[in-house]
């Protein structure tokens, strides 16, 4: 038994290695470096709070937090509830259900950069296809992307997220839902319960810890949204800071500007937002979340 | 009692059908205008098709823009991280799942941890180990971390080795095999499934792969796809028809994995629900 222990430690070796090297050390040393100045080239400096306190106060990061805050709160929802009812609808019996997942999860799979560059025409202002349906419809063109409006560019943005996204929370959601079991729902429907009881009372509590799942991967990608951003705002240097995201504004100021102290203190209060936001979410879990 | 729900299903139809439409559409404008002669992508109203077929696009692209190069680069990087990412979660899969050894629980539980730390906060630390061993503008960066195995391929591995039957292992070892003989000759076999699925999912993960390569490669010589493609504009001064040929190159190869290898990619998510 003591050599198993010797030949477990061996096979795990690897993965100490990554641990270590790539978590542990870059996880201590970021929140060292929240604390210094430091340009990469010449050795930090330490400047103890100034940091925190410069980023608490910049408006630039305010202004892109509520840019993500509005963006979580467009894209959350409305690509947790597209993807239920999209897998609601394909776990009745209906024909090319095969045919029907895959396309709904080819943006998934899509390279972001491709995907956005797609979008980018699309929401072209002169000769995308959105704002030319919009003059059939005697509807006045958008700015999309390029707007003065900042809720109209996240906006935008946020409505990628979703086509790029829902397939997989489908999945998900449609894996959840293959747990309901036929005799439960016959079972209801001879009590006299009609589609949408039927929905509401058996599935939506069935799938609920699904769904609770797709909004809290949904909440983590958004805070982590970073590909989306790079393409669709155009030249990362010149993005206007209404329309900053905090990933962007904390890659701009670690890779462009070699701010390598600001840009981690930044980081670091982009991580405890996220864990305020999961934890809270972890709260509300009780209120709805049924487990069997 | 039948009328309704004829209607009802023909509704079902028109819901999914109109979704699908909404997931289509953008691909097909892609190819249509990666098809198009230059200045036929810029006419009210616009054109749906390409009319004449330009196959040039594609030949621009692929060779005056370099996007051969670009190619080959993600091809290389891709097909090493792949290798390295199977290899490395299946053995320390492995020994997660087989052997009792001090600190097992804590290992496990740092694994789970590691996809809950967000990247940003790594991203800085991480980036100034590579530029220490001088690797920065290398491919290293991006290929050696996979060598290392990753929190969601170890824990997809592991889950599908505990359901395979111990009594496999102990009678080998009673027979006198060593722990790494039973690894490659009797698990590895068995776990075609499932390396299948981590080789899926690597793959694409890493074909997509943007944030590293913008971080790391400086070199345009050195460009993968993806990033190949986020500077194309620069050069083609917003050609759309090129780009949009650019954006085909970059999505097709992904495209034909995933239509060959879907059943493994769906139900790698389902059973984990986990991205790669």
């Amino acid at each position: 038994m003591r050599k198993q222990g010797y030949w477990g430690f061996i096979f795990t070796f690897p993965f100490l290695l990554q641990l270590v090297v790539f978590f542990i050390f870059p996880f201590l040393f970021s929140l060292y470096l929240t604390f210094t100045k430091w340009d990469l080239f010449n050795p930090p400096q330490w400047v103890g709070l100034k940091n925190w306190i410069q980023f608490l106060s910049r408006e630039t990061f305010w202004l892109s937090l509520r840019n993500i805050l509005y963006f979580s709160v467009l894209f959350i929802p409305l690509q947790t509830a597209f993807a239920l009812i999209l897998a609601y609808l394909l776990n009745r019996q209906i024909a090319g259900k095969a045919l029907f997942r895959m396309v709904y999860f080819l943006p998934v799979i899509t390279p972001w950069v491709a995907g956005g560059m797609i979008w980018l025409w699309i929401y072209h202002n002169d000769y995308g296809i959105l704002n030319w349906l919009l003059e059939r419809l005697r509807l006045s063109p958008v700015d999309w992307v390029r707007s003065g409006h900042w809720w109209i560019v996240i906006g935008s943005i946020a409505v990628v997220n979703i086509w790029k996204g829902a397939g997989y929370s489908m999945v998900l959601i449609l894996a959840g839902m293959q747990n309901i079991s036929n005799e439960m729902v016959e079972a209801a429907r001879m009590d006299g319960a009609s589609g949408w009881t039927l929905f509401a009372k058996i599935t939506l509590p069935i799938v609920s810890p699904m769904v609770y799942m797709v909004m809290i991967l949904s909440t983590i990608s958004a805070f982590h949204a970073f590909d989306v951003f790079l393409v669709m705002l155009g030249d990362i240097t010149a993005v206007a800071d209404r329309n900053m995201v905090p990933n962007i504004l904390i890659y701009r100021d670690a890779f462009m500007n070699f701010k390598m102290g600001g840009a981690s203190a930044m980081a670091w209060g982009l991580f405890l937002i996220i864990l305020a936001a999961t934890l809270m979410q972890k709260k509300l879990e009780k209120r709805w979340v049924h487990y069997e | 009692m039948n009328r309704p729900s004829a209607a009802l299903q023909w509704i079902v139809y028109l819901v999914l059908g109109a979704g699908a439409a909404i997931m289509l559409i953008p691909f097909f404008w892609m190819i249509s205008t990666s098809l198009m002669k230059a200045g036929n992508e810029l006419t009210l109203p616009p054109k749906l098709l390409p009319d004449p077929v330009m196959w040039s696009n594609y030949k621009t692209v692929w060779l005056e823009v370099n996007f051969v190069r670009y190619t080959m680069n993600s091809v290389f990087v891709t097909v090493l991280e792949l290798i390295g990412m199977v290899a490395s979660c299946a053995i320390v899969a492995y020994g997660l799942a087989f052997f009792q050894f001090r600190g097992r629980n804590l290992i496990f539980l740092a694994m789970l941890g590691t996809m809950m730390l967000p990247s940003q906060i790594t991203m800085i630390p991480t980036y100034f180990i590579w530029k220490s061993f001088g690797a920065l503008n290398t491919f290293y960066p991006l290929i050696l971390r996979s060598f290392l195995g990753g929190a969601f391929g170890i824990f997809l591995l592991h889950q599908f080795f505990k359901t395979l039957p111990r009594e496999l292992f102990d009678a080998a070892y009673v027979d006198g095999a060593n722990p790494w003989k039973i690894f490659y000759m009797i698990y590895v076999p068995l776990s075609k499934p499932a390396l299948s699925a981590l080789a899926v999912f690597t793959f694409i993960s890493a074909w997509n792969n943007t944030l590293e390569p913008l971080i790391y490669l400086q070199d345009k010589k050195m460009y993968t796809l993806p990033l190949g493609l986020l500077f194309l504009k620069n050069e083609v001064e917003n050609r759309m028809t090129l780009i949009m040929a650019g954006a085909v190159i970059t999505v097709l190869p992904v495209l034909i994995v995933f239509l060959f290898a879907q059943k493994h990619f769906v139900q790698g998510i389902a059973s984990t629900g986990m991205k790669g």
